[in-house]
């Protein structure tokens, strides 16, 4: 079960987005608390996308395709901003500390809340797929 | 889902210079601005403190705790702090990332913040 959203480059799209796969998730049965993380997720990398790759051109778009597969649901953003692999920044310690700069907390927020986050530049586009395992009970769930 | 700001002042001399915002909704990328432009208006007094209330906040990203962190940065300059109170349990886990920071209190409930916020009034408590 796969649904494809195509999102202009804005914070209210992205919105747009996040509540469209919220939707989706719960009809598929995903537990509350898991598309709490899974909304996370994608409200920090879509806006990333908007923000940084695309300006806020209203007029440029980008696609999410959001799809349940067994007990497998992911979250495959798709841009076509120049090349930026943003698994590839360090990890931040676990907490801010005083003189710390506040960027960096999105992509830290989206490796604690996913099982995977996986980027790859294909022709012009930048692809970067987050997956969840929705099988844990909720006691399990980040 | 948006974000209902409701700021309120102190009643009378009860905790003077402490504002309180009570936020509902989602706190993102989209509306994280009008927050930071309500917070600024209220910065441009001499405050020192200010409480957030979470009680009714459903959701909360990065540009959520952007904000937070500016605005205790800023009131920590002054000698004072950000008190943050009822925080449902899935915004305390994004709270996670700031919940260390000098400046910032988090309180469970309104009871414990009210303690701090009588010492406050003292004078017998310095953030």
């Amino acid at each position: 079960m796969a649904m494809v959203l195509e999102l202009q480059a804005t914070p209210a799209e992205v919105m747009r987005g996040v509540e469209a796969m919220q939707e989706f998730a719960a009809k598929q049965g995903v537990p509350e608390k898991m598309i709490f993380g899974l909304a996370l997720a994608l409200e920090e990398c879509g806006s990333n996308i908007v923000n940084h790759a695309l300006k806020r051109d209203t007029q440029r778009k980008f696609r999410v395709i959001i799809e349940r597969a067994g007990d497998l649901f992911s979250i495959e953003l798709r841009d076509d901003g120049p090349e930026f692999d943003p698994t590839a920044a360090a990890p931040r310690k676990s907490q801010a500390e005083d003189d710390d700069l506040p960027g960096g907390w999105g992509i830290e927020l989206v490796r604690r809340k996913m099982d995977e986050v996986h980027y790859e530049r294909k022709g012009k586009e930048n692809i970067l797929r987050l997956t969840k395992r929705v099988s844990l009970s909720a006691d399990e769930e980040k | 889902m948006s974000l209902e700001i409701k700021v309120q002042r102190p009643a009378g001399n009860q905790n003077p210079g402490v504002i309180t915002f009570q936020l509902a909704g989602s706190l993102n990328t989209a509306t994280a601005p009008e927050l930071e432009r309500q917070l600024s208006v209220v910065l441009a007094e001499p405050i020192k403190d200010i409480v957030f209330d979470l009680a009714q906040l459903k959701f909360i990203t990065s540009a959520g705790l952007r904000v937070f962190a500016a605005t205790r940065k800023t009131l920590k300059e002054r000698g004072g702090q950000a008190s943050f109170v009822n925080l449902q349990p899935q915004i305390e886990t994004v709270f996670d990332v700031i919940k260390s920071l000098p400046g910032v209190s988090i309180y469970q409930d309104t009871g414990a913040l009210d303690s701090y916020l009588a010492l406050l009034q003292s004078g017998h408590f310095k953030p």
